[in-house]
């Protein structure tokens, strides 16, 4: 709650041309005030689903026969090339095919395999892209790249993007939500505002019924206790004003604290699922061992798009423990496992969404940081594969059941459309209205852009059927 | 017409033809030459020759662009690039390209060399305007007046001695004054600044400056060995006051300069307390290239205030800076690695063999401990209940014994004597080259807009040495760096870091972009009281403790905070300084504050970093398991220590610091935001350092109800509570006593009421 004439004024940071005058239309001088799009909005809220560690492309959404032919064979020398990872050498490990069937669905017969049967379900909502590729073969790098346009940390993520564009249609909760199993390989900073006001940085919700750190009246002080101190804050703070008059700024923290005991009781009203009906747990798998953790978070997601949060991050998978990048040593074991625990969810979050009318309003992204390698690693498993991988978008008033570029025969590089992160991200902004071209941010002499320099083979229109 | 008329206005056309290309250069040197001449010759174009414009640039011949990119018909070629031409400049160049473009006889010399704008060029001493107005304490004050003047403004009132005290004493030490009202300002002001709190503060700017961390960052985020040297080096260079010029010396060079010295070689952990995959084998090469971006970006931001950054790729579009020039400064690194600095010869030694015989023994002593447990193995691996069981009393004592002996290898256990720091690998380089543009190999050399040529390659540069061995030899490229920033008509040095001070201490700088003083940056408000204050710097001796009291005893600096009415319509921003800008305590402030007007700050200085205690949903981020990546110190009084102290991971800020715009030390930070959100007063209203914080203190406090308020008034808030303030404060100690049926709780909560006061976290 930086004044209007502090963000604009403040010394190293100016705003795009666009952006500012964004900003001077807003209602207040508060810089998370809704801000209408400057272009055609479909989306009104995104929930990304990060699916953390690296997803095998081969064996779950581009199916390659000719790695199934040619198992156990080591590749042609001209495919090789150019190719390397931390772990396995291209020209010498062996071609590994997928344990996994692969079968046509829906009305538009896309093949998906029999490890996401639930999401399966929903190929004519989406659009399936199978020709993403990236130039980080490290975790942290790579979600950094994705999610910010850099490998280098400290760049602003598509979230803080986000409600730096379109500000937040709710006061009372963070703009841009973070729920994930704890430690991630990128850390905070796959989801930081870099060198954006911090306001614009994603928040991260815990587990349980106070989800944002410090949210919780500490132990010991009872609700009139906790009352009477911020009165008695209130009562202070305004003596305090009362011989400043006109400082925006003091004004703005006496708003702040109230709007921190405001949060006490809207956060766990949020994020308290009690009156959920039993049929709209069970679609989201809750109360099921293998699924409860990832459908709680996929039914708050939904709960924050109700309330009008913009941007919902949602990792699967961490840093430690279970992890889609068990792949390295054992790929049927990890991906099995992790398909279980978050197929489901996510299949009653689109069902949710749509029944309840807000998926034409809600972009649904599904991502991994990257693929993971066609040859084998070791006796069962596959290293990281940034060079091709795939990822789905729905909603927003996207045409699904189509599938955008395709992979090589061996899935090792995209062979037709070849997309990168920069193109992803300049079109999940379009889709909220925003040009990545003009969203900028002055900082280093510099008008920033999430896109950098790229982003030119954005595929909203291809999304839209436009 | 008679026939003298008609030679008249025959000569005076002919004149006027000879002038419009005198004219057009004139043009061409005043607008274009900065970024094209033959120096700097972005886009391959130099326009200060008839040579340079008949060749043209990488887009081809220059007279056919000439008047497109001055006309701006085509936004992708508008020039020059912040400022159009008037319309007059642009028809004498029209006139001059139709008339065929003539290069005249004579050029004025002065012009050719490019550099005009206004940071490019060497500071001049102004002469001080003479105001005779009795406000004036000394030179700051008679600038800051005439421009205040100028613009029909006056300069507040002073503040109160106590807003003063505090004012100052945050300034400079970043924690409140001990003494509320002291009774000779200028006393005050050097006590604070022979403080050693003083070299904590500034060297916590310098840090954010300097992208410090204790970690490396990424996936794994390992320390970087002995970084906290690096920081005690930075405290300990403030408090000494180090002169400037030697303080540069030291980090860019201090292994050329002074290659003896252990202290100016711990300078050069500016290099190593960045970015960094070096513990990425398989990633070297992207490594090595991020690596030297970082010292390219944060060498620029940090000493020369320019955003280089932008040259990396292409051209700089908005300041003199060609690409070729960014991978000049790049090469005079190109040698740099990394090294263990020797902080002691002998103990350095001492400590090698001590760890040498620390291993032997560490392993025969495993071997021994193995061979005894061995016995107790069935399949898997067993637990230490199951060993227990298993072993004899005999095996139990001996085990019990080499446990003693492991136990006591550490006993003595100190930091080793080591600093990171870097030197170069030989009296020869790689080479650098423009990525994509051909190979063709960059010498060293600085930016050429600020007259910086290549640096000659000398052939042995032989390091100074007393001993009989010689020094390894290095290329001498840092130093030359180092040798040509610290010249004293250096155009940016003294004046970006004097303006860095001012902006520490009024809340913004002279030029309100610190790190930018290119052609995007903002323009000086006081143009002439920076050059003053940039020479006057460079005269004192480069001395940060001089230009301290120069700013501290000025009458600017006393005003009271709070704009006029009037002052709020004609200067909002507060350019022209005709109050003090209040300013939020930032983060490190904050937390050290609350430790210190609570009782429990610990004033020890240096040391590996220390790691304090976090709650497991603040930890619930963090890269890695708490128990491998946040080993909480042991001693539970280091806990307390000044932030400054506590570690800096690059991936994870302490909570409460990152809630309060602590910098990400990913990149230079040369000003922390300071923002406003409900984040941060949840975390000083229910966050676990707040409130234990606030118990602590209420333990402490004794007596009755007026003694207890007016304790806690006076240690958080500097002053008596108003009889007003002891009336209410005592009504909410009896409601609170009641909500919690325990008068400790209830003075508990007075004294986080009070934690939590923008009194408490703003500085009039």
């Amino acid at each position: 709650m930086i004044t209007r004439r502090q963000l604009l004024t403040r010394a190293g940071m100016g705003f795009g041309a666009v952006a500012a005058s964004a900003l001077l239309q807003a209602a207040s001088d508060n810089p998370l005030a809704p801000r209408k799009p400057p272009g055609d909005a479909k989306a009104k809220a995104i929930i990304y689903l990060f699916m953390h560690g690296g997803v095998s492309h081969v064996d779950t959404w581009d199916p390659k026969p000719e790695l199934t032919r040619l198992s156990g064979q080591t590749l042609p020398a001209s495919f090789a090339q150019g190719l390397k990872t931390s772990r396995i050498d291209f020209t010498k490990a062996i071609i590994r095919g997928t344990p996994w069937k692969f079968s046509h669905h829906g009305r538009s017969g896309t093949e998906v395999s029999e490890l996401f049967p639930h999401m399966a379900k929903h190929v004519d909502e989406f659009v399936l892209v199978r020709s993403c590729y990236g130039d980080a073969f490290d975790h942290a790098p790579a979600m950094y790249l994705r999610s910010t346009g850099s490998m280098v940390p400290g760049k602003p993520c598509l979230g803080s993007w986000s409600v730096y564009g379109l500000g937040s249609e709710n006061q009372n909760l963070p703009a841009f939500v973070v729920m994930s199993d704890g430690a991630m390989k990128s850390g905070p900073q796959g989801y930081g505002a870099g060198y954006l006001p911090a306001v614009y940085q994603g928040t991260v919700f815990r587990a349980g019924a106070t989800p944002i750190l410090d949210l919780a009246t500490p132990e010991g002080i009872n609700a009139p206790a906790q009352r009477t101190t911020l009165d008695f804050i209130h009562q202070m703070d305004q003596r305090h004003l009362a011989a400043r008059p006109g400082d925006d700024e003091l004004e703005a923290r006496i708003a702040a604290y109230e709007l921190a005991y405001r949060m006490q009781s809207t956060a766990p009203e949020a994020v308290d699922i009690s009156k959920e009906s039993a049929a709209t747990r069970k679609l989201y798998g809750i109360g099921e061992p293998a699924t409860d953790d990832f459908g709680r978070k996929c039914l708050l997601a939904r709960r924050m798009v109700e309330r009008g949060v913009r941007f919902i991050q949602l990792y699967s998978g961490t840093h430690q423990g279970d992890d889609w990048d068990g792949a390295h040593s054992d790929l049927q074991g990890s991906h099995v496992k992790m398909a279980a625990k978050s197929d489901l969810p996510v299949h009653g979050l689109l069902t949710d969404l749509k029944s309840r009318g807000l998926l034409d309003s809600t972009l649904v992204v599904w991502s991994s940081e990257f693929g993971r390698t066609p040859l084998a690693e070791g006796r069962n498993g596959r290293d990281h594969h940034p060079y091709a991988f795939s990822m789905w978008m729905a909603g927003a008033g996207i045409q699904g059941g189509r599938v955008l570029g395709s992979t090589d025969e061996f899935g090792l590089r995209p062979a037709s459309d070849p997309l990168d992160a920069h193109d992803v991200n300049a079109t999940i902004l379009r889709l909220m209205g925003l040009d990545h071209l003009k969203l900028t941010y002055l900082y280093q002499g510099r008008d920033q852009r999430l896109t950098d320099v790229h982003g030119d083979r954005e595929f909203t229109k291809f999304l839209l059927r436009a | 017409m008679g026939l003298i008329s008609l030679i008249l206005v025959a000569a005076a056309l002919a004149a006027a033809q000879q002038d419009t290309p005198a004219k057009a250069v004139a043009i061409l040197q005043s607008q274009c030459a900065q970024c094209h001449s033959a120096s700097a010759r972005m886009s391959g174009l130099d326009l200060t020759s008839h040579a340079g414009l008949l060749q043209g640039g990488s887009r081809g011949p220059a007279l056919g662009l000439l008047l497109k990119a001055v006309q701006r018909t085509d936004p992708r070629l508008a020039m020059p690039p912040t400022k159009a031409l008037s319309t007059e400049d642009v028809a004498t160049l029209s006139a001059w390209i139709d008339a065929g473009a003539k290069w005249p006889a004579t050029t004025p010399a002065a012009a050719v060399q490019s550099s005009q704008w206004w940071s490019f060029k060497k500071p001049m001493r102004p002469a001080v305007p003479r105001s005779g107005s009795e406000w004036v304490r000394g030179p700051i004050d008679e600038f800051i007046l005439a421009k205040l003047t100028a613009n029909g403004l006056k300069p507040a009132s002073a503040a109160s001695l106590a807003a003063l005290a505090r004012r100052a004493s945050y300034d400079l030490t970043g924690l409140p004054p001990n003494q509320a009202l002291p009774d000779n300002w200028e006393k005050f002001v050097d006590s604070l600044l022979e403080s050693p709190r003083y070299g904590e503060r500034w060297g916590r700017h310098w840090l954010d400056l300097v992208r410090y961390s204790d970690t490396a960052g990424f996936e794994i985020d390992p320390y970087i060995p002995d970084a906290w040297r690096y920081r005690d080096y930075v405290i300990d260079s403030f408090n000494s006051d180090k002169p400037y010029d030697r303080f540069i010396r030291e980090q860019l060079a201090g292994d050329e300069f002074f290659p003896e010295d252990p202290v100016a070689n711990t300078g050069t952990g500016f290099f190593c307390v960045g970015p960094n995959l070096d513990l990425y084998p398989d990633q070297a090469d992207v490594n090595r290239v991020q690596v030297l971006t970082d010292y390219v970006d944060t060498t620029a931001g940090v000493f020369l205030g320019l955003t280089a950054g932008c040259a990396r790729c292409h051209d700089h579009k908005f300041d003199p800076i060609p690409q070729r020039d960014y991978f000049r400064l790049q090469a005079i690194f190109a040698p740099a690695v990394k090294v263990k600095v020797a902080l002691s010869r002998l103990d350095s030694l001492g400590y090698e063999v001590q760890e040498n015989v620390r291993e032997i023994k560490l392993r025969e002593y495993g071997d021994q401990i193995a061979a005894i447990q061995a016995r107790c193995k069935k399949g898997g691996r067993p637990t230490d209940d199951e060993i227990r069981a298993c072993l004899t009393l005999d095996e139990t004592a001996r085990l019990h014994a080499l446990e003693k002996k492991l136990v006591a290898m550490f006993a003595n256990y100190r930091p080793k004597p080591f600093a990171c720091g870097v030197t170069d690998v030989g009296d020869f380089a790689p080479r650098t080259t423009i990525p994509n543009k051909g190979g063709a190999v960059v010498p060293p050399g600085f930016f050429s807009a600020l007259g910086g040529g290549d640096i000659p390659e000398v052939q042995t540069f032989s390091r100074p040495t007393t001993g009989p061995i010689p020094l390894m030899p290095t290329t001498g490229r840092r130093h030359a760096l180092a040798s040509w920033l610290t010249n004293p008509d250096h155009p940016l040095t003294a004046r970006v870091i004097v303006n860095r001070v001012w902006q520490y201490h009024f809340g913004r700088g002279i030029v309100a972009t610190p790190s930018d003083f290119g052609m995007r940056g903002r323009a000086p408000s006081h143009p002439e009281l920076l050059d003053w204050l940039a020479t006057e710097f460079v005269a004192q001796g480069w001395s940060f403790k001089k230009l301290h009291r120069q700013i501290l005893l000025s009458a600017a600096y006393r005003q009271s905070a709070g704009a006029s009415a009037e002052a709020k319509v004609k200067d909002p921003e507060n350019q022209l300084l005709s109050h003090f800008a209040r300013r939020r305590l930032d983060a490190d402030e904050i937390r050290d504050s609350v430790l210190s007007v609570t009782g429990a700050l610990n004033l020890a200085m240096g040391g590996r970093p220390v790691v304090p205690p976090l709650s497991k949903e603040e930890l619930f981020n963090m890269i890695g398991r708490a128990d491998d990546s946040w080993v909480v110190t042991a001693d539970a009084r280091q806990h307390d220590r000044r932030g400054i102290y506590m570690i800096q991971k690059r991936t994870f800020r302490l909570p409460m610091m990152e809630t309060f715009d602590a910098p990400e030390s990913m990149a230079t930070c040369p000003r922390r935001d300071s923002s406003t959100t409900a984040p941060q007063s949840l975390t000083l209203l229910n966050g676990p350092f707040a409130v234990a914080r606030a118990r602590a203190m209420a333990a402490e406090l004794k007596g009755a109800d007026p003694e207890v308020i007016a304790a806690a008034f006076n240690r958080i808030l500097l002053r008596a509570p108003t009889p007003e303030e002891r009336q209410s404060a005592a009504a909410f100690l009896e409601r609170q006593s009641v909500n919690m049926n325990d008068r400790t709780a209830a003075v508990a909560e007075l004294v986080r009421g009070l934690l939590n006061l923008n009194e408490f976290l703003y500085v009039d």
